[in-house]
């Protein structure tokens, strides 16, 4: 018989070493996919483990790696501001969106400008938006105690319809497009590439500082104390003299501005305009909420998540594109690690004890 | 392996339980017979809990077996042991917060019976024992002793032949206690064995009449409590060690707090305390039963709950109804809360993250919202150090430590930060003899050096000990405050229980 049994001791080391259970689960779980979904499975692990350095240029396809690593890091970082404080904020989606909007309306209220100086605020208004529209669910908690989760979700379908209206409709650009979009910003305007051929732009290096920024404030400051306080404790919070409605306050606000951060930088440097919600918005907004579980929340961990997590959908959109594998089998393995890494999370304060006696029956009979 | 041959209802027979590498239970021998009201004594930590929750199925012993009147058994669960007839009332409660009384018990008992038919039974059992409970009423809004008279209850309600109660009247009035052991004696006088924890060896030697005592995971001896004396089973219990407290004399100075017409409701506690007003170097004790308003009165002086006018409450002449608790430590006002695991301290985090928690305003820990991480290692190892906190390291968990030793390092949280002011509520509940000892110790020294204490406690013997005044807390009404030598053990039982017109006209 397998028991549960709490550790005494729960040290670093437990914590890492039901990591990588973790990560050996995910794997195996990976190949047996491609196992079934691939006529050369061997050939699809293979590729798929190694793409960076199977087409020509390896810096394209890490780049393109470490563009979605950023994008996904950034909001991943926001998010665990709130879930470490028992504040569920599942529409960064929307305030992706929001923060994109705000970005283009700075540009639109800066009149046009063409010079980069104007980037920087374009940039904050696309905080603002985010922001603002995160705080939303945040006064919908605060005043009419509303559950965050379903007004933030919901704020994230009409943050969608929001912009697709907008491409439509007052800001509608080019009619000759296949798309319903904006006028795009002028290429003076957007973030410079890095490196040349490749999808890196100066735009990621300030997810980058914005991600470091804000791991150090919840690690080194008393907001971050404050926030693992709320997560289990809301006496302790209290008596500790925090606001628990201040504590939503500034989850939201905080988680809100990084997903508009991450907007604004997206509509700068990768679209150029806003387009209508189905073609511009990626789920980058929900993945990064498996993301922050998959980092435990731990600034660390999110980054190194959300570089495995990029890493697997570049190499299955590369694996479809080479092997014709659908590229679905990200999700499959996204979903395999999510489970894993939750479920060996109980490894860190338990052990697996195996009892030497099988019980046949359950009753109090005598044992002779 | 053979059935016992002894007439025991239960015995355990070299019982072995380890967690890690903590050993809990070695080497445990064990019986209790029927009709008998049997005293397992030992400190927090001596391994009592861990021997009953293998009896109740909640743990399976790593080596040894069980006889259940006579014939070894395995119960692998709480459910078997139940239905052998095996109850228990644990110290600490299992209890769903958002479910009634009546359901809660309904949840717990395997048996049919349920919806009137189960609160007329509720009823009748309370009436029977004097458990006084509102069947309807949600468990979040009771008091620590209302939640233990439902535990009473449902463990009756299933008749048990072995009945297990540990610390049944930590949190109940003399009165109440003593309908309690009338029901108890009662179940012996039946044919039902009861095992019976306590700290108290006075209700041991007035209740019991053979005693097991527990140190350090064995059994260190047994006696018939009547007839040995309290020093030599305190010996066995806590080895040779100095269990007196220290006193020092005192010298009053200027006012620390002050309350005046007082009024506050917050959910459905109440609190109303006319005037109040607590000297430098004086121990001022609150005392009563649990759920009269002692939670809404530690969170009405710590800041947790705020109250108009500002000036009902006075801290070192700043009045401070409208300040959090930050505003009211800057005042060298601390607090420290009864529940240690979730107020006083956060079970996961650290000792030195604890140590954070009250002193977030503290300019020497933190400047402008960064924490001096260096300087908060040196506090906590100086809470400690001081008042020799055992632990495994400062790095790890709260709730790794024993109750006795988190305590010490809670209550020294505040003590090292030489308050002019310390409000505890239940400075020892749950906390082992030497603990306890210790902490009443540093409270007195403490109020020797001029600081004025607020003691709120069950434990009444704890009150006359360290009190200079006392008064009683009854339905949220605090009564007058006497010198400590004009009250009676008796007296104060009956206006905790509100028998007596605790506003006298002296």
């Amino acid at each position: 018989m397998i028991t549960l049994e709490r550790r005494a001791n729960v040290t670093h080391w437990t914590s890492l070493r039901s990591i990588g259970i973790a990560l050996i689960i995910t794997m195996l779980v990976s190949v047996l996919v491609l196992f079934i979904m691939s006529d050369q499975p061997a050939q699809a692990i293979w590729q798929m483990l190694t793409f960076p350095w199977q087409g020509r240029r390896m810096e394209v396809q890490l780049g393109l790696v470490l563009q979605q690593t950023a994008y996904l890091a950034t909001i991943a970082i926001g998010l665990s501001v709130g879930f470490r404080a028992n504040v569920w904020n599942i529409g960064a989606e929307g305030q992706f969106a929001l923060g994109s909007i705000g970005a283009y309306t700075g540009y639109l209220l800066l009149g046009s400008p063409e010079t980069l100086w104007a980037l920087p605020a374009i940039l904050a208004a696309g905080m603002i938006g985010g922001c603002l529209w995160a705080l939303i669910p945040a006064a919908l908690r605060v005043t009419c105690n509303t559950n965050e989760l379903l007004t933030s979700l919901m704020l994230v379908y009409i943050g969608g319809h929001l912009l697709t209206y907008l491409c439509i409709g007052p800001w509608k650009g080019d009619p000759k497009a296949g798309q319903a979009e904006t006028y795009p910003l002028p290429d003076s305007l957007r973030p410079a590439t890095l490196i040349s051929g490749t999808e890196l732009h100066a735009g990621l290096f300030i997810l980058l500082v914005a991600f470091i920024i804000l791991a150090a404030i919840l690690l080194f400051t008393l907001l971050g104390y404050r926030l693992r306080v709320a997560q289990h404790t809301p006496r302790a919070e209290r008596f500790a003299g925090f606001s628990p409605n201040n504590t939503v306050w500034m989850s939201f606000a905080i988680s809100g501005a990084m997903a508009g951060l991450a907007g604004a930088v997206y509509m700068t440097a990768e679209t150029g305009k806003l387009i209508q919600a189905e073609n511009y918005l990626e789920n980058f907004g929900f993945a990064a909420i498996v993301i922050a579980f998959l980092g435990r929340l731990n600034p660390i961990g999110i980054l190194l998540a959300a570089f495995m997590i990029s890493y697997v959908n570049v190499g299955a959109s590369y694996i479809q594109a080479a092997l014709r594998v659908d590229d679905s089998v990200a999700d499959l393995i996204e979903v395999a690690a999510l489970f894993s890494f939750l479920g060996t999370a109980t490894l860190d304060q338990y052990q697996l004890k195996f009892t030497r006696t099988l019980r046949k029956s359950r009753g109090p009979e005598v044992l002779s | 392996m053979s059935p016992a041959k002894t007439s025991a209802l239960i015995e355990t027979r070299q019982i072995g339980k380890s967690f890690g590498k903590t050993i809990a239970n070695q080497n445990i021998d064990f019986q209790v017979v029927p009709g008998q009201i049997h005293a397992l004594l030992g400190e927090n930590g001596a391994g009592k809990s861990t021997l009953m929750k293998i009896i109740c199925g909640l743990q399976q012993p790593d080596s040894g077996t069980l006889f259940w009147k006579g014939q070894a058994v395995e119960i692998s669960s709480p459910k078997l042991a139940r239905a052998m007839g095996i109850g228990m009332v644990h110290q600490h409660f299992a209890l769903f917060e958002g479910l009634s009384v009546a359901e809660n018990i309904a949840f717990s008992i395997d048996g049919a019976v349920q919806g009137p038919a189960l609160e007329k039974k509720i009823l009748a059992l309370a009436d029977k024992f004097g458990l006084a409970v509102e069947p309807h009423r949600p468990v979040f809004e009771l008091s620590a002793g209302e939640r233990q008279r439902i535990e009473i209850l449902r463990a009756l309600l299933q008749t048990p032949e072995l009945l297990i109660l540990d610390e049944p009247t930590s949190v109940l009035t003399p009165q109440e206690a003593d309908q309690l052991f009338d029901t108890v004696r009662k179940l012996a006088n039946e044919g039902h064995g009861v095992v019976f924890i306590s700290h108290k060896l006075k209700e041991v030697r007035d209740l019991c009449d053979s005693a097991t005592i527990l140190r350090a995971g064995t059994v260190v001896g047994s006696c018939d409590p009547r007839t040995t004396s309290p020093e030599e089973i305190a010996e066995l219990m806590l080895g040779s060690r100095e269990i007196k407290a220290v006193s020092t004399p005192r010298d009053t100075g200027g006012e620390r707090l002050r309350i005046q017409n007082l009024t506050m409701s917050v959910d459905a506690q109440s609190l109303q305390i006319e005037s109040l007003s607590l000297l430098a170097g004086e121990i001022f004790g609150v005392a009563g039963v649990a759920g009269n308003g002692q939670e809404l009165l530690f969170a009405a002086l710590s800041g947790e709950q705020l109250c108009r006018p500002a000036d009902s409450i006075v801290i070192n002449n700043e009045p401070v109804g409208a300040t959090g608790p930050n505003g009211r430590r800057a005042l060298q006002a601390m607090f420290v809360p009864e529940e240690r695991l979730g107020h006083a301290a956060v079970p996961h985090m650290s000792l030195i993250d604890n140590t954070l928690l009250t002193n977030v305003t503290n300019p020497d820990i933190v400047s402008r919202g960064i924490v001096n991480r260096q300087r908060l290692i040196d506090n906590a190892g100086q809470i400690s150090e001081r008042f020799e906190v055992r632990h495994p390291g400062l790095k790890r968990a709260a709730q790794n430590l024993s109750g006795g030793n988190l305590q010490k390092f809670v209550v020294g949280r505040e003590l090292l930060k030489q308050p002019a002011l310390l409000v505890v509520n239940q400075p020892t509940w749950g906390v082992d003899a030497l603990s306890a000892v210790r902490i009443r110790e540093a409270l007195l020294s403490l109020a020797g050096s001029g600081s004025a204490i607020l003691v709120i406690s069950q434990d009444l013997d704890e009150l006359l000990e360290i009190s200079d005044r006392l008064a009683v807390l009854h339905q949220g009404v605090l009564g007058n405050a006497r010198p400590v030598h004009e009250w009676t053990v008796e007296a104060l039982g009956l206006a905790m229980t509100g028998s007596e017109d605790n506003h006298d006209h002296s």
